[in-house]
């Protein structure tokens, strides 16, 4: 299933993809409203959190009014009127990729439009194809690359 | 605030009364002074009394983002942090980027002034509209680092903090203050007035809106800007190395200071420079909010005895800690680098201080008593780390060297004071202006003490003749592109210091405005008009900067300052450059001097702007306010 993915050792935490989404979908520039985020952890992480479209979606079989679809696409979509904001989908998304952004009732998650993509100045956003599963891997092989870089020389976080 | 981009909200903390209010932003100080670095100048100007003691509750320390902080103008993240410096007596400020600002601004404030002195150590939370002082009793006496990962505890996760490291606390004159634990305001010593006033952090969660003033034609913009900034042919290498290249190419002009300023070239200079960063110790390039460019390193050395990682190091750093201090082993500069940040304390003034006291212990000036058994010649990386703790914690000779290296050699006597490299009481940077002019006046001029980055005339550094051109006209072609000429370099930095005062006014960075020369006044108009509604063409934007530039002026003359101070140091003006590219070269002060003041309209004997020039800035109220306490007089007319 198709999702938005950036190599967090990439990646340089700039946010211009966070700014660019919230600015095409609410007319605003803030983070804190924005479909795509950057999570920046020591050392040297920065991890782009976009939903990843699961194919056995949480969001979906938690929603106990039917709004959240997955279109033959792929994207799982909310339906607004049908929402009532209750949350229950925040709740099961382990990634809280999907979310009620501060003063909006109704949750927001990425429907990979791709405009983030474009005004990428690292060029590192990309869609990317596959099951939770095989992200997991690719995380978990970043991790370990960067564990191979750094740890292997000698390094240990204090 | 009718203007969109800012967040329309100045916040007052009053510390020694434990009182917070959020103030309405002026709209006429927007239209008059942008913001930053132009409104601390103003408000400062009339909140702090001249003759406060820096250190003391009665100064006054601002915080400010600009309008297009938090914006997708390019490398729009920055701040200014301004009060009386306690390592000049004078105008202090420092600028930092990171992702700090943008989020004060998401909070709700363009701004924030602290007055007094609180009764205990505190730090101040704020979310959204939620202001609190808090107590500091977990965090007093840690370090950076420490501090925030205790706030990101505390708080969570995505909160983003700056705050004093122990040499903040301790009133170490050139403490820094950190931002987003790697990024530093770090010059004239803004870091132990927040000390002094027991604040030791200001940690953010801000989750409004920034808005523009035209959403319509918004993106277009943008991505017009972002195209240039990226397909500038500067962009690459400032990704590959940062600002750590600078070691090579200023080598290669003979600008790279040695041993304590003595010239300007270092034989190892391959040693610490661009090059075995990238190859060996490089582990990504960071980039602060909105920036483009990226030039943030993070970085690790992986052996003892240095082992470390997280931001850095910027040339100024590495020229600091490294050829300055005559030292060539990078793992100890890396280290240093890292102490610094989290001990909170500005590199340039620690590692000048620190070559200061090597040229006169190896003179004999210094005793190895005084320096706690410390066999402090140039290169002596043990040495040098060691003295960056005693410095922070103020220990032994730390003490001494906390002081910085102006009031140290006043202390020792003894003919020291020929060796310190300062202007004003601060010490220059990582630049031998022998080897290019236009830096040696604006190191002479600057506000803040010795300051490359006031003016920052660089663009005769290496030879952008093309934009020199397009910004200045050709008539002052061949002589104001070469470097080694001090012709028209008083006319240049008058202009380049008018532009970086409203660049720092705005919240942008100086990567991108002015080295590489992407972005001008006709930018940043454009950039005013559809973030915030403001209708300022490029000749006001020229105006306001002249208008801030005089304000910081007229702050120091209030205090003494007049043209003798405008000076450098006489290894820089008398004793010609012993070796390199500039060989042979002295700076010609005073003809540049004479030159500056005069397309500045102040007065060349004595340095001050004429009352009438103040006037014309629309600043009568300061020339006022001058005229009645003696600093200037009306002219005959």
């Amino acid at each position: 299933m198709p999702y938005i993915y950036a190599d967090p050792l990439r990646c340089t935490g700039c946010e211009v993809c966070a700014l660019v989404c919230s600015f095409r979908y609410f007319k605003v520039l803030n983070p804190k409203k924005a479909r795509i985020r950057v999570v920046r952890k020591e050392p040297a992480i920065d991890l782009v959190i976009a939903c990843r479209n699961c194919d056995d979606a949480p969001c979906i079989n938690s929603c106990p009014r039917g709004a959240i679809k997955k279109t033959s696409k792929g994207i799982i979509v909310i339906d607004e009127k049908k929402c009532d904001g209750c949350g229950k989908c925040v709740e099961a998304c382990p990634l809280d990729a999907l979310y009620i952004p501060p003063g909006e009732k109704t949750p927001i998650k990425c429907i990979v439009c791709g405009a983030c993509i474009e005004m990428c100045p690292v060029n590192c956003l990309k869609i990317a194809y596959g099951s939770e599963e095989a992200l997991a891997k690719r995380v978990d092989y970043a991790r370990r690359i960067m564990e191979k870089i750094l740890m292997s020389r000698g390094y240990k976080a204090s | 605030m009718e203007y969109k981009g800012y967040a329309g909200k100045i916040l007052w903390i009053d510390l020694t009364r434990e009182k917070i209010e959020a103030k309405p932003f002026p709209e006429d100080l927007a239209e008059r002074y942008l913001g930053g670095a132009g409104i601390c100048s103003r408000m400062l100007y009339d909140l702090i009394d001249p003759r406060v003691d820096p250190l003391s509750p009665e100064n006054v320390l601002m915080f400010a983002t600009g309008p297009l902080t938090g914006t997708l103008f390019p490398q729009a993240c920055r701040y200014i942090v301004a009060a009386k410096s306690p390592l000049t007596g004078i105008w202090g400020e420092a600028h930092a980027g990171g992702h700090w600002a943008p989020e004060l601004k998401l909070a709700g404030y363009d701004a924030i002034i602290f007055l007094g002195r609180a009764s205990k150590p505190v730090y101040l939370w704020i979310e959204d509209d939620l202001v609190k002082l808090k107590s500091a009793e977990r965090i007093w006496g840690r370090t950076v680092l420490e501090t925030d990962e205790i706030l990101k505890e505390e708080h969570g996760e995505d909160i983003k903090v700056a705050c004093i490291g122990p040499a903040g606390e301790n009133l170490v004159r050139y403490a820094a203050i950190m931002n987003d634990r790697y990024r530093a305001a770090a010059r004239s010593g803004m870091g132990a007035v927040m000390g002094s006033k027991n604040l030791k952090a200001i940690a953010i969660r801000g989750s409004k809106d920034i808005e523009v003033a035209d959403p319509e034609a918004y993106m277009e913009h943008v991505k017009e800007w972002h195209e240039k900034m990226l397909s500038n042919p500067f962009t690459p290498s400032r990704v590959k190395y940062g600002t750590t290249n600078l070691i090579e190419l200023m080598q290669e002009i003979g600008r790279l200071p040695a041993y304590n300023l003595r010239q300007g070239v270092f034989e190892e200079y391959y040693k610490i420079g661009g090059e075995v960063i990238y190859r060996k110790y490089l582990v990504k390039p960071v980039a602060d909010f909105a920036c483009l460019q990226r030039c943030g390193r993070y970085t690790a050395v992986y052996n003892e005895p240095y082992r470390c990682m997280g931001g850095g190091p910027e040339y100024e750093t590495l020229c600091s800690l490294g050829s300055r201090c005559g030292i060539s082993n990078i793992e100890a500069i890396l280290y240093g680098n890292w102490l610094c940040n989290n001990l909170g304390l500005d590199t340039v003034s620690a590692g000048a201080t620190i070559s200061w006291a090597m040229e006169c212990y190896e003179l004999g000036l210094i005793s190895k008593d005084e320096l706690d058994a410390l066999d402090l010649r140039f290169g002596n990386h043990e040495a040098m780390i060691e003295l960056l703790h005693k410095i922070a914690y103020r220990k032994g000779v730390g003490d001494l060297l906390a002081e910085g290296s102006w009031r140290a050699a006043k202390k020792i006597g003894r003919g020291t004071e020929k060796y310190v490299m300062h202007v004003k009481g601060q010490e220059i940077a990582s630049q031998d202006p022998r080897a290019q002019k236009s830096m040696g006046l604006a190191i002479a001029i600057a506000a803040r003490g010795a300051d490359h980055a006031y003016g920052f005339p660089v663009l005769d550094e290496v030879g952008f003749e093309k934009e020199i051109r397009e910004r200045f006209g050709p008539q002052y072609l061949p002589e104001i592109a070469d470097r080694l000429s001090p012709k028209y370099k008083g006319f240049m930095v008058k202009e380049c210091e008018d532009y970086m005062v409203v660049i720092e006014s705005v919240g942008v960075c100086k990567y991108g405005t002015q080295i590489p020369p992407v972005f001008f006044y006709e930018d940043i108009a454009a950039a005013l008009r559809v973030t915030c509604g403001l209708k300022i063409s490029s000749k006001d934007l020229r105006l306001i900067g002249e208008r801030i530039v005089n304000l910081n002026r007229a702050f120091n003359i209030r205090l003494g300052i007049t043209r003798k101070d405008d000076s450098l140091p006489e290894r820089l003006t008398k004793v010609p450059e012993p070796a390199g590219p500039a060989k042979g070269h002295i700076v010609e002060l005073d003809q540049m001097l004479d030159e500056y003041y005069r397309c500045r309209g102040w007065d060349p004997k004595t340095g001050k702007p004429t009352y009438e020039k103040l006037a014309s800035l629309g600043l009568k109220d300061v020339a006022d306010d001058l005229l009645r306490r003696g600093v200037i007089r009306k002219s005959a007319s």
